[in-house]
């Protein structure tokens, strides 16, 4: 039974006022990075503040639509939502390219990039689907659908091809993750295959995501750290490779290993400790030999490319050659020193002087850190952690499984578009283009997260109807 | 299982990331130095004063290459505001349309580099940066821009130098200037397009010492307005320094001389102070004035008809032209004889005409009388025992250690090798060894009866001018010779130091007298083949050349050669003449040529005006 409460009775007015304050800031920045004095008004919609502010305007709009609809809509229609998102990205295939992708959907500078919206429709069918199982009951059919939901979208971003977009929909894989779901079914398919063995569950299946991630860590890590060699004070004048620097670390890492997990486990289970230790060393040693052996046997365009997009690239040009926007990017956020350079006074990543860029989108902090220094970059990293923070509290304050998991979704997509563009600026991530969520000029990021918000908004505050 | 304890996994993770952002950016933005100093330098734009080039005198301190000034409109889009295209067209008188070309044409084709990886094109245009809008503008035409340019945001004018040739000669020697290429500008810092590189002649070959050292002005534009201002009160500002004056060896009157003796003509003059190795003058006839390739406008009207010009005026022939060269050949033929102790300065052959064909005169009984009759049979007999010295039993095998023995001698009078004087477009000549012949004929097929030719400096052997003049030093200095160059000082320091190392022939000085003794009856005794060239009150020796030469086969006019130095004693200069299908013999044009030149220099004037009026007047026929 639906309870008789005014519309916004258990509305979340702090998650609110957080997304409001985040666009403000967002919109004060692209005025600031992009102002033309011969068009000084904010409203100026020949300019991109002004079409920001039109953009909010519009997103706004659309969330009070999606706050008017019952949140039972997005549930019971889950599936034709993500089946027009997905439409979307056939038909964007089929017109013809825009800077070299098929990635936008428009007539002239107005259209939008269905990929942004391919989130949220994988978002709702994937709450939808995850609350429909029980995640006790998993079997490879479940297991496939899962995959298929997240990985269609994928595929078709892929042909556009939009490796930003592409990489956030690995956020799901979190979601996974926190739900329980895991390819377990899979792998013992194949693992049970072997005569003798019957297994009911692995290891390795279950704790799948963090070992992916564990994986992909350690090989980012071998191809940054190996890139320099190793130069020691006992032996000058010799250069050792870089690669020991990761062999010694994870003789130190396993032991530090070994002897946390002694302190952990139960006494009988010590000699297991040895076990482990010793068998992750192996595995680590292999995988880290086998990246860094086949990194230094590509051919050096493919391996300058690589370098590049971690950011060890050390050419003559680093300056002003193929890692100019990263080196530009650096450069304007650390030159903005505990206070910054003041409102409107970015003279690196400013338009007018064209250092940066982008920076009114995909670098859009870097204009704000310039120009409101570490404090104002500690308090805009702080909006974002509170709003992330506050989303996973409100996910585990969900009474339905398709409530929390949509918040999650929501959650982790927000995370990696925070990490990977922040990371992107000060040098921790590769130079992939994806917007700062509610901060980068850009009309379609901006309606679709915050249709995105506005979805979870509402199902938050009807969450006390539901009953699973 | 349950995975309400995951929901800790995230949270963790979304705090550690804030965290180690925090971290990192309190790093680079409080702790870090380092970024700001590099927004320091993207900022603020350097600009890049380049000097005028050295300028270059000739040995008696008249300015020979000099600079002149001109502007460059400069464009610089980062400083643009909305240009006002009519009358920004109007301004540099222009159609409208035009400035819209010109803008796409800087911005698709300036600063392009190839990239090595992909084999593609790289358009590297930067709004930042100033490319020039409108090159090589004259003061006048500046002037008239100029006053209104501040109503044109991000143009400015940029002074620039360009060459100027007082004297319009020695174009083969000075060479040119043109822009760089994009590969010049990636290769070198130094360069930015629109800049200008020594492309030939020794503005190429020092390049480096012709250029000088940059200026460099920095210049810090604030981000709203576009004041500009002077970096820190222009602390890190260097001035622009040019390259100290080059001298050089050549008389730039005896020069212009010369490029008019051989007016008509196709025919080189190459004269070299002896006891240094300074070219005096090195005439290539035809040439041009040089100031026709100046700038890029004029290359680009001039270059074309320079290159498809048929008497190839362009090409530097005492340089790169390989001549047979006739019986001035027979002057190092005696002298390795002697030295190789196969004759001696009393050695006589009978003039056996059935042998080679040779002139009436009287009997060559010394090696004095033979080079002053220049007698044929004698010479074939003389390189005969040099290249056939019966060391070995087979006279194939034989002749291949003779002509072994024989190529060394000529590589230590520099021939045969190219020459290390300081200007590009040097080639080495012909100087054949038993490599040369087994190619042609089979190893152990040949002896000297098959190679008798070169005896008499026919056939095989090939030497450009610059080689033979080179001879006229040596035999004007008696064995030995500093290699020829045209840099005699560059501001303080003397020449290169590989000019001042004397290279010693294989031959004593000893044996050079009787052979300088019959150069000097050549010009001074009854019988002489070149006593056209006398000049009073001078003692000169000379040899003369006639080179039957054929193209397809057919016989052409013989070619005129001579070489010569003089005073005999104590010689001031030495040279070699050489004049393409002139016909009669070496006698006949190439000697009174060299005359009037060693006259003038001796002298500093010609009285010989009838001799002088001849040569000048000569249209030979093959010039067109």
């Amino acid at each position: 039974m639906r309870q008789n409460e005014s519309l916004t009775g258990s509305f979340d007015w702090a998650l609110f006022a957080v997304y409001i304050l985040i666009m403000s800031m967002g919109v004060a920045t692209v005025y600031s990075a992009a102002y033309d004095s011969d068009h000084p008004s904010l409203f100026s919609f020949s300019e991109v503040y002004g079409r920001q502010l039109m953009w909010v305007g519009v997103s706004l709009f659309l969330g009070l639509l999606v706050f008017l609809i019952d949140s039972d809509i997005y549930r019971k229609f889950s599936l034709p939502i993500y089946g027009f998102t997905l439409a979307l990205l056939i038909i964007v295939l089929l017109l013809p390219e825009r800077n070299g992708a098929k990635s936008w959907l428009g007539i002239g500078s107005f259209g939008i990039q269905p990929g942004e919206f391919a989130k949220v429709g994988t978002a709702i069918l994937l709450s939808s689907f995850i609350g429909s199982i029980n995640v006790k009951q998993q079997n490879v059919r479940t297991v496939l659908l899962v995959s298929a939901i997240i990985g269609l979208p994928m595929i078709l971003i892929m042909l556009q091809p939009d490796a930003g977009t592409f990489i956030v929909f690995t956020a799901f894989l979190f979601v996974m993750y926190r739900e329980g779901v895991t390819f377990d079914p899979i792998i013992l398919k194949f693992v049970n295959l072997i005569p003798g063995i019957k297994f009911r569950q692995t290891w390795v299946g279950i704790h799948f995501i963090p070992i992916i991630f564990a994986i992909v860590f350690l090989c980012l890590t071998t191809l940054i750290v190996s890139h320099e060699p190793l130069l020691l004070d006992t032996f000058p004048g010799e250069e050792f490779s870089g690669y020991w620097k990761i062999l010694i670390s994870l003789v130190f890492f396993y032991i530090a290993a070994y002897f946390v997990m002694r302190w952990i486990f139960a006494k009988r289970d010590r000699k297991r400790a040895a076990a482990i230790a010793i068998i992750g060393f192996l595995i680590s040693v292999f995988i880290s030999f086998v990246v860094n052996f086949t990194f230094e046997k590509l051919p050096s365009h493919q391996r300058l490319r690589i370098e590049l997009l971690l950011g060890i690239y050390e050419g003559e040009n680093v300056q002003d050659g193929a890692d100019y926007n990263r080196n530009h990017a650096m450069a304007a956020v650390g030159s903005g020193g505990f206070f910054g350079k003041g409102y409107q006074n970015a003279s690196v990543s400013s338009v007018e002087t064209n250092h940066v860029p982008e920076s009114e989108t995909d670098f859009i902090f870097c204009p704000f850190a310039e120009e409101w220094g570490f404090a104002g970059s500690l308090l805009l990293i702080g909006l974002y952690l509170f709003m992330m923070l506050r989303i996973v509290k409100m996910a585990e304050r969900q009474r339905s499984t398709y409530n929390r998991v949509y918040a999650y979704s929501v959650a982790v997509i927000l995370f990696y578009h925070f990490a990977v563009n922040l990371g992107m600026n000060i040098g921790f991530a590769p130079v992939i283009g994806i917007p700062l969520p509610f901060f980068s000029y850009g009309g379609s990021s901006m309606m679709s997260f915050s249709v995105m918000m506005f979805i979870l908004l509402k199902l938050d505050s009807q969450r006390k109807d539901v009953l699973n | 299982m349950n995975f309400d304890s995951r929901k800790y996994v995230i949270v963790i993770f979304f705090v550690l990331t804030g965290l180690l952002y925090s971290i990192k950016l309190f790093y680079m933005q409080v702790v870090d130095d380092h970024w700001k100093l590099r927004a320091k330098q993207i900022a603020e734009q350097r600009r890049e004063i380049t000097p005028p080039r050295a300028v270059v005198f000739d040995r008696n301190g008249k300015k020979i290459v000099e600079n002149k000034t001109y502007y460059n409109l400069m464009m610089r889009e980062a400083d643009m505001e909305e240009l006002d295209t009519v009358a920004f067209a109007k301004l540099i008188g222009w159609e409208p349309e035009e400035v819209g070309k010109r803008y796409r044409a800087i911005v698709e084709g300036e600063g392009k580099t190839l990239i090595r990886e992909t084999g593609k094109y790289d358009p590297n245009y930067r709004k930042g940066r100033s490319y020039p809008f409108i090159k090589e503008l004259t003061q006048d035409e500046m002037s008239r821009i100029a006053p209104n340019l501040e109503n044109f945001k991000g143009f400015r004018e940029e002074v620039a130098s360009m060459r100027n040739y007082p004297y319009a000669n020695g174009a083969n020697i000075l060479g040119y200037l043109n822009e760089v290429s994009a590969e010049e500008v990636k290769n070198d810092p130094f360069y930015k397009g629109g800049h200008h590189i020594g492309r030939t002649g020794i503005e190429r070959y020092y390049e480096k010492q012709f250029r000088g050292t940059k200026g460099v002005k920095y210049i810090v534009q604030s981000a709203r307005s576009v004041v500009i201002e002077s970096f820190e009160d222009g602390k890190y500002d260097t001035t622009a320094i040019q390259a100290p004056p080059i001298h050089l060896g050549l008389d730039v009157e005896l020069q212009a001389y010369g490029e008019k003796l051989l007016q008509n003509k196709k025919g080189c003059i190459v004269a070299i102070e002896p006891s240094t190795g300074e070219i005096l003058a090195l005439v290539s006839s035809p040439s041009f004035d040089p100031n026709l390739l100046v700038g890029k406008k004029n290359i680009s009207k001039n270059y074309p008809k320079l290159v498809n010009d048929e008497n190839k005026p362009l090409f530097p022939r005492p340089l790169a032209s390989e001549y047979m060269p006739g019986s001035t050949f027979k002057l190092i033929q005696a002298l390795i004889g002697m030295q190789e102790g196969v004759i001696t300065d009393q050695s006589g052959f009978t003039c056996n005409k059935s042998v080679v064909g040779c002139h009436n005169h009287p009997h060559p009984s010394s090696v004095t009388k033979a080079v002053q009759f220049s007698c044929n049979p004698y010479f074939y007999a003389v390189t005969r025992r040099i290249v056939q010295q019966k060391k070995k039993k087979s006279s194939f095998h034989d002749a291949e250690i003779g002509l072994n023995n024989w190529a060394k001698y000529m590589h230590s009078f520099g021939l045969g090798k190219r020459l290390d004087t300081d200007i590009t477009g040097l080639r080495s000549g012909v100087i054949p060894d038993s490599k040369y012949y087994d190619k042609w004929y089979g190893h152990h097929m040949w002896k000297f009866s098959t190679i008798r030719s070169i005896s008499i400096g026919q056939g095989e052997v090939q030497l450009t001018p610059l080689q033979l003049a080179n001879v006229a030093a040596i035999m004007a200095n008696r064995g030995w010779y500093y290699t020829p160059h045209f840099v005699k000082s560059i501001g303080d320091d003397g020449p290169l130091e590989k000019y001042r190392v004397k290279n010693k022939t294989m031959v004593d000085k000893k044996y050079f007298a009787p052979v300088i003794e019959g150069m000097r009856r050549c010009v001074h005794e009854p019988g002489g083949t070149a006593r056209r060239a006398r000049i009073d009150g001078v003692t000169m020796c000379g040899k003369t050349g006639t080179v039957e030469n054929y193209i397809g086969g057919v016989k052409q006019k013989n070619h005129s050669v001579f070489i010569s130095f003089a005073p005999m004693n104590n010689p001031k200069i030495a040279i070699a003449v050489f004049i393409e299908n002139a016909g009669g013999g070496g006698g006949t044009w190439a000697a009174p040529t060299a005359s009037l030149m060693i006259e003038q220099y001796l002298n500093g004037e010609v009285k010989s005006t009838a001799k002088e009026k001849r040569i000048m007047d000569a249209k030979l026929s093959n010039f067109k």
